[in-house]
């Protein structure tokens, strides 16, 4: 008895430090450097540009990583990636805090709760800190620049033409949606509601549901939707995990050529889809120009530079790119439609 | 001390009479029973809900969590709580997956890696909660935590694509079953039956009555608690590989880090609707399969109805404080008696 109490002791222990140590890994970058006081207008060379995803290790947040560690090495600054490993506002707050302590030049945020990242980008502001959003804006904040992907009317109007195109321009289609309250994703649904009812008026959309972020979950609703609407041609997957789900559902149903999908899918989960037909395109924009253009503003937020002026840019994936001054955003451009042909140029 | 041991001894003796679990339990008839009405009803109500295309699925959406559910229930009948299954799951899944990709080894392979990897994780639970006399949920909640970390660790931030369909033995499509029947149901019926019959015939099943009912007392009356309890978490980690399988079967080509998140919170809510007390000592694993379809009958049958999906949340959530209510009034009724 006595035996096992101490190996249970130094179990117990070890897993406590074990737990420890995983706390450490994902909440402190090293290689970090606290440089307290921001200097705002210095040059490029001590810049610290920091970027807090909504979620740290999906591809997509990964791909903008990739963009803006590119821009870091061109535009000679350094550039902080670190997000929460669950889409948590609470844990995403803890990480924009310890950057505010670590007082960084400029700050871009991804929040998972607009609101409730407003107070605190405010408090980064107070700090001295640049603040803007990137990917997913806080409207009602202090953000000097949001680094917007494609508007929403380029978003829901895309991926309207895809599908309907594949429906033949008519016919019954459902959205398999994921957060109930992602602000984005709502807005997108918005513009396809109303484009749908202007430009298709012999389509309609006879239901939304939502599977929360589980690929699962998204199959199973898919194939509910199939069940209950059987005139149902189409499907939209309207985020990176019921994009893939709702194209398996049609596979797993046989219906492949019946039932038509689009969605908002990263290339590399799409493409066995896109191959065999069961996706009619996936609609996205370039992730990781979306980062580079996130750094590249970084800058000029801190060098009092004009967003406006992107002729010295030296990436072509930013052609497009605009600055819309009385709204403070910043567009990527026109959504880029992946297909079969494509899809395979992308490593996310 | 010897009134002290003989008080015990006697309890237990009592408990293990009085907890045998009858053949079927009231609460499995008042489940089957709803089911029943909810299978009518939305038959009726939807085009196509009583048809192969939508229950075939439905079943297979129902296999991993009831399938889980059998080692739950014995955690639960033990007193104990596995709250991390959701991460065994992920370890498993994303392992087995990145070998699916990089060696593309056949189906067998696959279940046997994810099932070894889900027994030693649930090893490593069983011994912390045997030998360290910790209440099991704190113990589960670390190793969820460590077990996460490992998971995403070998995710190495990216998603596992391009995953084969060797596993489609599992999924939902055409090669998932036979005769109309989906293998993993199928897989997670016996699994349930011999469960069944091993919580009611084997000596080792009947203990785990008598570990939940009175740990005590149960050690007092002779009873292996620590290894015991060591194999129900084991258990419940080979179930959690298995179900691994299942999870990357029905899902799509991309293994993304959500796998499996929320799922010990699923297989929980099967496990009480289906009858199984939480204070342990009671619970029928045909409990916690009726439970499990009947939480995703309400889910898709929200779907179905074209009602909002929110609701579904609403009615699941009915269903546990229903559940847990009468647990909880049988168990203060029968103190006063």
């Amino acid at each position: 008895m006595k035996i096992s109490r101490k190996i249970a002791g130094a179990l117990a222990l070890s897993a406590a430090a074990a737990v420890v140590l995983a706390g450490c890994t994902s909440r402190n970058d090293p290689g970090q450097t606290a440089e307290p006081g921001a200097t705002d207008g210095a040059s490029t060379e001590d810049l610290t540009i920091a970027f807090v995803p909504k979620l740290q290790g999906i591809p997509y947040f990964e791909a903008m990583n990739t963009g803006g560690q590119q821009a870091a090495e061109e535009l000679g600054f350094e550039w902080l990636y670190q997000g929460p490993t669950t889409a948590d506002a609470a844990a995403q707050a803890d990480i924009v805090r310890s950057f505010i302590q670590q007082g960084v030049d400029v700050l871009f945020v991804a929040p998972n709760d607009p609101n409730s990242m407003a107070p605190l980008l405010e408090e980064a502001q107070a700090a001295g800190i640049h603040v803007a959003t990137t990917d997913t804006d806080a409207p009602d904040s202090v953000r000097e620049v949001f680094v917007n992907q494609a508007s929403v009317d380029g978003i829901g109007e895309a991926l309207t033409d895809t599908l309907l195109e594949a429906m033949g321009g008519s016919g019954q289609y459902a959205i398999v949606s994921c957060g109930e309250t992602a602000a984005n994703l709502n807005a997108w649904i918005e513009v396809q509601e109303a484009y749908t009812a202007s430009e298709y008026p012999d389509a309609e959309i006879v239901d939304i549901v939502y599977a929360g972020e589980d690929q699962a979950a998204a199959t199973q609703m898919a194939t509910d939707l199939m069940n209950s609407h059987p005139d149902l041609t189409g499907l939209v997957g309207e985020c990176t995990s019921s994009a893939p789900g709702v194209a398996q559902a049609v596979e797993d149903a046989g219906r492949t050529g019946e039932v038509f999908t689009v969605g908002l899918g990263t290339p590399q989960s799409m493409l066995p889809y896109l191959e065999s037909g069961s996706s009619s395109g996936s609609i996205l924009w370039d992730v990781e120009a979306l980062g580079y253009l996130t750094g590249w503003a970084g800058v000029q937020l801190a060098t009092d530079g004009d967003l406006g002026d992107l002729s010295g840019v030296d990436n072509e994936a930013l052609a497009e790119a605009e600055y819309d001054e009385s709204t403070g955003v910043l567009l990527l451009g026109p959504p880029t439609v992946f297909t079969a042909e494509n899809a395979g140029d992308y490593d996310y | 001390m010897t009134t002290d041991t003989a008080a015990p001894v006697r309890s237990a003796q009592l408990s293990l009479r009085r907890i045998l679990p009858p053949i079927v339990t009231g609460q499995e008839i008042v489940l089957l029973a709803v089911l029943v009405v909810l299978w009518v009803v939305l038959g009726i109500f939807t085009p196509a809900f009583l048809t192969p295309g939508s229950i075939g699925p439905l079943l297979v959406q129902v296999a991993p969590i009831a399938l889980i559910g059998v080692g739950m229930t014995f955690v639960i009948i033990t007193a104990g709580i596995d709250v991390s299954v959701a991460a065994m799951i992920m370890v498993s899944a994303v392992t087995t997956a990145r070998m699916l990709v990089a060696f593309d080894i056949p189906a067998i392979l696959a279940v046997l890696v994810a099932v070894v990897i889900g027994s030693a994780l649930g090893a490593l639970n069983g011994l912390l909660i045997a030998y360290g006399r910790v209440h099991p949920i704190i113990i589960t909640f670390g190793t969820a935590n460590l077990f996460q970390w490992l998971g995403l660790r070998v995710f190495d931030s990216s998603t596992v694509n391009g995953i084969p369909s060797t596993l489609e033995f599992f999924g939902r499509g055409g090669a998932g079953s036979t005769f109309g029947v989906p293998h993993s149901f199928a897989i997670a019926v016996l699994a349930v039956a011999a469960a069944w019959w091993f919580l009611r015939y084997a000596k080792a099943g009947r203990n785990l009555y008598a570990i939940g009912g009175n740990q005590n007392a149960a050690r007092l009356a002779g009873i292996k608690v620590q290894p015991r309890l060591v194999w129900v978490y084991v258990i419940t980690g080979a179930l959690a590989g298995l179900a691994a399988c299942m999870v990357i079967a029905t899902g799509t080509a991309t293994l993304d880090q959500s796998v499996g998140s929320g799922k010990e919170l699923q297989v929980i809510a099967a496990v009480v609707i289906g009858g199984t007390s939480i204070l342990g000592g009671r619970g029928s694993v045909v409990g916690t399969l009726l439970g499990a379809i009947l939480v995703q009958t309400v889910v898709s049958g929200v779907t179905q109805l074209g009602w909002p999906t929110q609701l579904g949340f609403l009615f699941v959530g009915i269903f546990i404080l229903i559940a847990v209510g009468t647990d909880l009034i049988r168990e203060r009724t029968r103190r006063r008696a």
